[in-house]
């Protein structure tokens, strides 16, 4: 059976004969590639193999040869038997292959869309299961941040518990106060009621009894004279006229008494000074809930990481290898929202995206079309997808990036999916059930729901070994998906890949219906979910409306439906400082109106810039409010409907804004208390991330001055409030006509909304309209009315212009500046001033930003600063949380808020991203999730900045300082003490939360370069490397090292930073290692002959034992230091002997620790044994093979091939180590392959022959056989420009070093031949050059340099 | 790199799995193109006892093409030079795709058993060999003994 096998195997190939050909000689061979590779060409014959006779080849080609037929009968037979399985490629026809263009068997590849062959599509999967890796590992490290959000939203859950309860508490308090005044005035009025009537009544007995008397005096009187007074009695004359007296005085008495009834028929009545009626009214609104607003609509849990790049971030996120991808991608950015799209583009899980089903190959997928793309343009894909969910067509690029709708089929349920889910969707297919576990945030489906993943992981299990594609990873990632998925969490996790989901108002208003019907079934997970989703605020609203039941809002619920004209919450803050006051009554009456002003000032204020818009909408609330009761399932329905309808008013204004920036509505406001609850806290606090925790954290801050500050505050807050109702009342006046433009206004809005948290204000507030959202802005206006008793007048002026509307610079403005100043006036004062300037800074940039962003803004910025916006709404989750945790001292509460308003401010513009990602990157840096630590290290830079922009703050301009903080590290290179306080910063960024006041101390000592740091991090981090914040840490400090050339000191500080900030990321050492390059770590030489000097080195070789070793060209020797540079030895004088020396150049050391040196005006190499004894030499002068004019630079491969650059002769020659030449390349000229006086040569290990084209200003790198592959730089001294390039120097990562002579630095550059750092420049000190020669690399990353005019070597 | 083609592949497997008595070539681990070669002297020849390095290199149009050997062990033989380079027909001319790593080591190892001073590379070897063999059989010996026996 074995010789039968091998009867049916070439003898060529070694295989199975495919397509056997006879020869004449009755040898058999394979068709291809076989008998093709046996053709020899100029002879036309073919030799076989088998016996060496020479056929010649017909005039068809080798096909012409007859087919072995009985042989490949065997073939069949054989298959027949073994039942093996036939050869995949059998029957197919050998074709160039797309990438490589060798003849081989093709098939199609997922990743290029080419036809390729095995090696490189293999190639390309393993490239897409590195990208795979590295998104997992990205994915790994950002996934903490969702658990972040996850502890965060529990705070916040927890807190607005906690909120909750103290408000029932107030309003508890509130009412038994109120009842008991009013009790005890009652009491009092009755006791009062009592006595009047006891007295009254005594009055009237003793009247009565009097009466009585008079009554029977008088009768018996009358009696007594008809009895008596007649002339049978004997009266005398004194009797009778005394009785006359008394009947006279009786008739006058009767005729004068009057019973007075005035002064008896007094009635009571109660007074009341003030009309019941309005004393009804403001006791039913004598609380208002203010719900606090969500500064950042946009904002979600998602992380900027994670967020794909957009043109300013060309990121790791983007599937480098994948160009096509990447271009539809910024396509599609340009369209506007990847969100809008399924993950898969409706796709299943490993389906290949159909084409038109033509080419079809089942046999290697088994399901359905082998594969194509869409080629229909995005357009009508977009409607596709729009109108239809999922009809299985769906574009190719939709599918990677966008992020899922909710299909109409799609349950309810929630699913749950990491991100790398996306990528690895590519590949596999997958049945129906995926849509199952589809997330709600991000539409990430769970690998290990697909069933071609459980397939494969089957197989796995079943054959271990041959699993091709990238299940393995595959697997890995399902499993840690099962684990996931296990433990339930993984609803929390879902990430929001996209910064803010576009889905269609259509369908966000089904899936509203959708899950309003969802009801409790996931109750749980919709509300985990519901914190990281930005849900329109009315939905929000509407659901813990109708959720909330009899929680303390309800109280406040009844007053509001009498009041029936302002928002919906007071916010607990507020609530609490202003119960302080203990005038019950009145303040109910001011709280009222400043709440309502407030709140609708807030909207206008920062609407006002927005032309009204938001106060529009808060105007649009007002009317929706008054439903009062009912208005929750009214405003439900309205708004679903309004979302529905395209009308024209603002509401449905509203909604694609709404829509759009919310990253997925999915989610149902479902309908359990418990789940409402919570998301209720989230929704107040966490949902929208930044501004929930940013309105936290003023609240938070703010209630104890507050508190502190007492009645005194809220009193004096009354005027502001007061100016700023009217505000409001402008506004909502002009926001009936404002409502049109009111869109447009939105999209820029949205555009600079990442400037200005206003922006989101409005936005937040805008979706509001049920009264919700303009609540919640009165947050907001509560901050600002806080300050006011300070700066009363301020805030008023401000208010005023915001109520004009002039531009959004005020109101933004004014909301920090309160801001600040509520932080930095009640405690410290001295603070204020420098705050007071920053915030006219501010306020500057905010119209700027305005200007710039306003009008002119295409969507596809907006899109991009929406991503932008996202990503800060992250780093404010940190503020959120540092000021939670500020809020225990006291001390730092006061500041901090500044700190972060500074820092706001700092990053301005497009640094604003770059802020919140630098916070990322201190964060990664710390390589701990715990949020506390990266928030102190986020303040820690904040406050960097802070007490940076306070020290002169004053005297710069916004955008000054806006550029002084992307270029920031100048001010820290200046002082030692800034750089030593951003290595405190970073210590403290290191350090727990605890650290917190400590970092704080090191912010406000002066310490710029914290900032300084982190800005040029997130610079970095913004330009596009948002995964390697090591490398970008390394990178800021290289930049400030440009900058910074002056002060030698800083730069090394900086290094120790970012070598501290480096501790624990692990991986792309060699590449930190080369960008933290710049300092001399120690020199070697000066001029002279005697040992250890040097006269004109030039060439530099390391040795297998990290020995550096330098040839002395003018001293005729070559002299050996260890790699301390200790000096071992030096051989060689002048001479043309053996062992002797004409002005050597060249050095190089092969494997074996022999010598090669180019012995330059000898025009010869020798080669030296270890100890430095002659071994042989060749060459002489001329331009035949093995010839040298002036060699150069040697070089020596691990084969112990010598590679000579043969200067004068502009060629480079090979010899083996004997010296027998093997071969040569290059002439001169200037084209490709062509040089002119090559210098320096070095042979990486991957056999790359690196050349330093002098003359040519650049260097060439050519294969073992002199074929260029690339050319890097030309003439200039630009990053990757050289001016006659010298050294050259590989490492064994492939990392190219030039001693770029001409500019006199050292160009490093990654192996791609991308440029990556530079440094050097003309001079004589440390770190200066002149005339560089040779450059070395040592195993430890070392780098040699050749300084030749200073005669010295020089050690990086 | 390109990948491996496959003949490289099954030939390495089977050098491994079945591997020729008194030959042993294991691929590098950098590089599944270069070998490292140790064969054993073959019995009665001047080199028994020896244990000889080489180094196999297949070029990138392998098997159109040969093989590069080369003996690093030195060696005293007359068609193999102080570099070690090998003077064998099946490296040069005569080398046909059919043969395999396999068949030119053995035909090394024949070499050795067969020396063949009239087409020689190492001239003053073949000299001797030519004119006193038996001094040339005792200095490859020796050399044997000197650079191919491990103790």
């Amino acid at each position: 059976m074995e010789q039968f096998e091998q009867l049916l195997t070439c003898c060529v190939c070694l295989d199975r004969y495919r397509i056997p050909k006879l020869l004449p000689c009755q040898h058999s061979f394979c068709m291809e590639p076989c008998m093709e590779g046996l053709v020899d060409y100029v002879r036309r014959q073919v030799k076989c193999p088998e016996c060496r006779a020479e056929h010649r080849i017909p005039y068809n080609g080798v096909q012409a040869f007859p087919t072995n037929v009985t042989l490949q009968r065997f073939l069949e037979l054989h298959i027949e038997i073994t039942g093996e399985l036939p050869d995949p490629t059998s029957g197919q026809i050998m074709e160039r292959c797309g990438v490589c263009s060798e003849k081989a068997y093709l098939s199609h590849c997922a990743h290029c869309e080419k036809k390729i062959c095995e090696d490189c599509k293999s190639a390309h999967m393993d490239i897409l299961r590195r990208e795979i890796t590295r998104f997992n590992s990205q994915i790994r490290r950002s996934l903490h941040r969702l658990q972040d959000s996850l502890a965060i939203i529990e705070k916040n859950t927890m807190s607005l518990q906690t909120n909750a309860i103290s408000v029932t508490e107030e309003i508890d308090e509130i009412y038994q106060r109120i009842t008991k005044a009013i009790k005890d005035r009652s009491d009092q009025l009755k006791g009062e009621i009592d006595r009047y009537l006891a007295v009254e009544l005594r009055n009237l007995t003793t009247l009565k009894e009097n009466l009585d008397l008079e009554i029977t005096n008088i009768g018996s009187n009358c009696d007594i004279v008809d009895k008596y007074m007649n002339e049978t009695v004997e009266w005398d004359d004194c009797e009778l006229m005394d009785t006359k007296e008394i009947f006279l005085k009786t008739v006058e008495f009767l005729r004068h008494f009057e019973y007075e009834n005035n002064d008896y028929s007094r009635r009571v009545r109660f007074l009341v000074s003030i009309d019941p009626n309005q004393l009804v009214m403001n006791l039913a609104t004598f609380g208002d809930l203010n719900i606090a607003p969500h500064s950042t609509p946009g904002g979600s849990v998602s992380s900027s990481h994670l967020a794909p790049p957009s043109g300013l971030q060309p990121g790791l996120m983007r599937s480098k290898s994948d160009h096509r991808l990447a271009t539809q991608f910024r396509q599609q950015e340009e369209r506007g929202g990847y969100n809008d799209e399924p993950v898969l583009g409706g796709r299943k899980f490993g389906e290949r995206p159909q084409r038109s089903a033509t080419t079809a190959n089942s046999d290697r997928y088994g399901e359905g079309s082998r594969y194509g793309r869409s080629d229909y343009d995005y357009e009508n894909d977009y409607e596709n997808e729009s109108t239809g969910g999922r009809t299985g067509k769906s574009s190719r690029f939709r599918s990677r990036f966008v992020r899922s709708h909710q299909n109409d089929d799609s349950d309810t349920e929630q699913q749950q999916q990491q991100r790398q889910q996306e990528l690895k969707e590519r590949k596999e297919r997958v049945l129906d059930s995926e849509d199952v576990s589809r997330g709600q945030l991000s539409g990430i489906i769970r690998l290990s729901d697909c069933s071609r993943v459980v397939q494969r992981l089957a197989d796995i299990g079943k054959e271990k070994k041959s699993d091709k594609k990238s299940d393995a990873a595959c697997a890995a990632q399902a499993a840690v998906q099962a684990a996931i998925q296990n433990q339930k969490a993984a609803m929390q996790r879902q990430q929001q890949k996209q910064s803010a989901a576009a889905a269609d108002e259509d369908e966000l208003a089904r899936q509203k219906r959708k899950s309003v019907a969802a009801g409790a079934a996931g109750a749980a997970t919709s509300s985990s979910e519901a914190g990281q989703e930005q849900r329109p605020n009315s939905e929000r609203l509407a659901s813990l409306k109708t959720t909330r039941g009899g929680e303390d809002s309800d109280g406040s619920g009844s007053n509001q439906a009498a009041a029936a004209s302002s928002p919906v919450r007071t916010a607990t803050a507020a609530t609490r400082a202003e119960s302080k006051p203990p005038v019950a009554a009145q303040v109910a009456a001011v709280k009222k109106t400043q709440r309502s002003g407030s709140s609708d000032s807030s909207a206008s204020t920062e609407s006002s810039a927005s032309s009204g818009a938001a106060a529009a909408a808060a105007a649009v609330a007002a009317a929706a409010t008054p439903s009062s009761s009912q208005h929750k399932a009214a405003s439900t329905a309205r708004h679903s409907s309004a979302r529905d309808s395209v009308a024209s008013s603002a509401v449905p204004e509203k909604k694609p804004f709404v829509s759009r920036f919310l990253p997925q509505h999915s989610n149902p406001p479902s309908a359990s208390n418990g789940t409402s609850d919570k998301k209720k806290a989230e929704s107040s606090s966490s949902s929208e991330e930044e501004t929930s925790s940013e309105s936290e954290s003023e609240s938070e801050p703010e209630t104890k001055p507050k508190a502190s500050t007492g009645s005194t505050t809220a009193s004096k807050s009354a005027p502001s409030s007061a100016s700023s109702s009217t505000t409001a009342a402008t506004s909502a006046g002009s926001s009936s006509t404002s409502g049109s433009s009111y869109r447009d206004r939105l999209e820029a809005r949205r555009a600079s909304r990442d400037d200005t948290a206003l922006a989101s204000r409005s936005s937040y507030a805008t979706p509001s309209s049920s009264g919700y959202g303009s609540a919640g802005s009165s947050s907001t206006a509560r901050t600002r009315t806080v300050p006011a008793p300070h700066h009363a007048s301020e805030s008023e002026d401000r208010y005023g212009s915001s109520s004009t509307g002039t531009g959004t610079g005020s109101s933004y403005t004014s909301r920090f500046l309160n801001k600040s100043k509520s932080s930095a006036i009640v405690t410290q004062p001295s603070l204020s001033t420098p705050t007071a300037s920053f915030d006219e800074d501010a306020n500057g940039t905010g119209d700027d930003s305005d200007s710039r962003y306003g009008t002119g803004r295409s969507r596809y910025l907006a899109m991009k600063e929406r991503r932008t916006r996202l990503a800060r709404s992250r780093s404010s989750h940190q503020f959120g949380n540092e000021d939670e945790d500020l809020d225990e001292p006291v001390s730092p509460t006061t500041v901090s808020p500044s700190a972060y308003l500074a820092s706001r401010y700092s990053g301005y513009g497009s640094s604003d991203l770059s802020r919140s990602r630098s916070s990322h990157a201190l964060k990664s840096r710390d390589n701990s999730p715990i949020t506390d630590r990266s928030a102190g290290s986020s303040r820690a830079g904040a406050l960097g900045s802070s007490s940076t922009d306070n020290k002169d703050g004053e005297a710069l301009s916004s955008w000054a300082r806006y550029l002084k903080n992307k270029y920031g590290s100048k001010s820290s290179k200046d002082t030692p003490s800034g750089s030593a306080g951003s290595a405190r910063d970073s210590h403290a960024a290191s350090s727990t939360a605890a650290s917190s006041s400590h970092a704080h101390g090191t912010g406000s000592s002066g310490s710029g370069s914290g900032r300084s740091t982190a800005s040029e991090v997130s610079r970095r981090l913004s330009l596009g490397l948002p995964l390697r914040q090591a490398n970008e840490l390394a990178s800021s400090d290289d930049d400030g090292s440009k900058n910074g050339l002056g002060s030698p000191t800083s730069p090394t500080v900086a290094a120790a930073v970012a070598a501290a900030g480096i501790t624990g990321v692990a991986g792309t050492i060699p590449k930190q290692v080369y960008l933290r390059k710049r300092q001399q770590l120690f020199q070697l030489g000066g001029r002279g002959s005697e040992p250890g000097s040097f006269t004109w080195p030039r060439g530099l070789a390391v040795g297998p034992d990290n020995s550096i070793v330098v040839a002395d060209s003018s001293n005729h020797r070559v002299q050996v230091f260890d790699s301390n540079g200790i000096f071992v030895k030096e051989f060689g004088e002048y001479g043309s002997g053996e062992g002797e020396f004409d002005c050597l150049a060249g050095v190089a050391v092969n494997r074996i620790g022999q010598y090669i040196i180019a012995d330059r005006y000898n025009h010869r190499i020798q080669v030296l044994d270890p100890q430095g004894r002659f071994l042989r030499a060749f060459g002489s002068q001329g331009t035949a093979d093995g010839k040298f004019n002036y060699p150069w630079g040697v070089t020596t491969d691990a084969l112990g091939f010598i590679y000579v650059c043969d200067k004068e002769n502009h060629r480079v020659q090979v010899f083996q180590s004997d010296g027998s030449f093997v071969g040569k390349f290059g002439s001169c000229g200037r084209g490709e392959g062509q040089l002119e006086h090559p210098h320096y040569i070095a042979v990486s290990n991957t056999n790359r022959v690196i050349v330093s084209d002098s003359n040519n200003h650049r260097i060439q790198i050519f294969d073992v056989n002199g074929k260029v592959l690339s050319t890097v730089g030309g003439e200039g001294s630009d990053d990757g420009q050289f001016k006659f390039p010298r050294g050259v120097a590989v490492d064994d990562q492939g990392y190219i070093f030039v001693a770029d002579s001409g500019n006199n630095r050292i160009q490093i550059f990654n192996p791609d031949g991308s440029f990556l750092k530079t440094f050097g420049s003309w001079g004589s000190g440390d770190s200066e050059f002149k005339g560089l020669e040779g450059v070395a690399i040592m195993s430890n990353g070392n780098i040699l340099v050749c300084d030749r005019e200073n005669h010295r070597v020089q050690v990086f | 790199m390109s990948s491996l083609p496959r003949r490289i592949i099954k030939e390495t497997q089977r050098l491994m799995q079945e591997p020729v008595p008194g030959i042993n070539a294991i691929p590098d681990e950098n590089n599944a193109r270069y070998f490292h070669v140790i064969v054993t002297g073959p019995n009665d020849s001047p080199f028994e006892g020896g244990v000889f390095k080489l180094e196999l290199f297949l070029p990138e149009d392998y098997p159109m093409s040969a093989p590069k050997v080369r003996f690093i062990t030195k060696i005293y033989h007359p068609n193999i030079d102080r570099l070690g380079r090998i003077c064998l027909d099946v490296l040069k001319d005569k080398w046909s795709p059919a043969l395999q790593i396999r068949t030119i080591l053995l035909s090394i190892q024949a070499l050795l058993s067969a020396p063949n001073p009239d087409d020689p590379l190492a001239n003053d070897v073949a000299e001797l060999w030519k004119v006193n063999e038996a001094e040339a059989i005792r200095n490859a010996r020796e050399w044997t003994q000197k650079y191919a026996v491990e103790d």
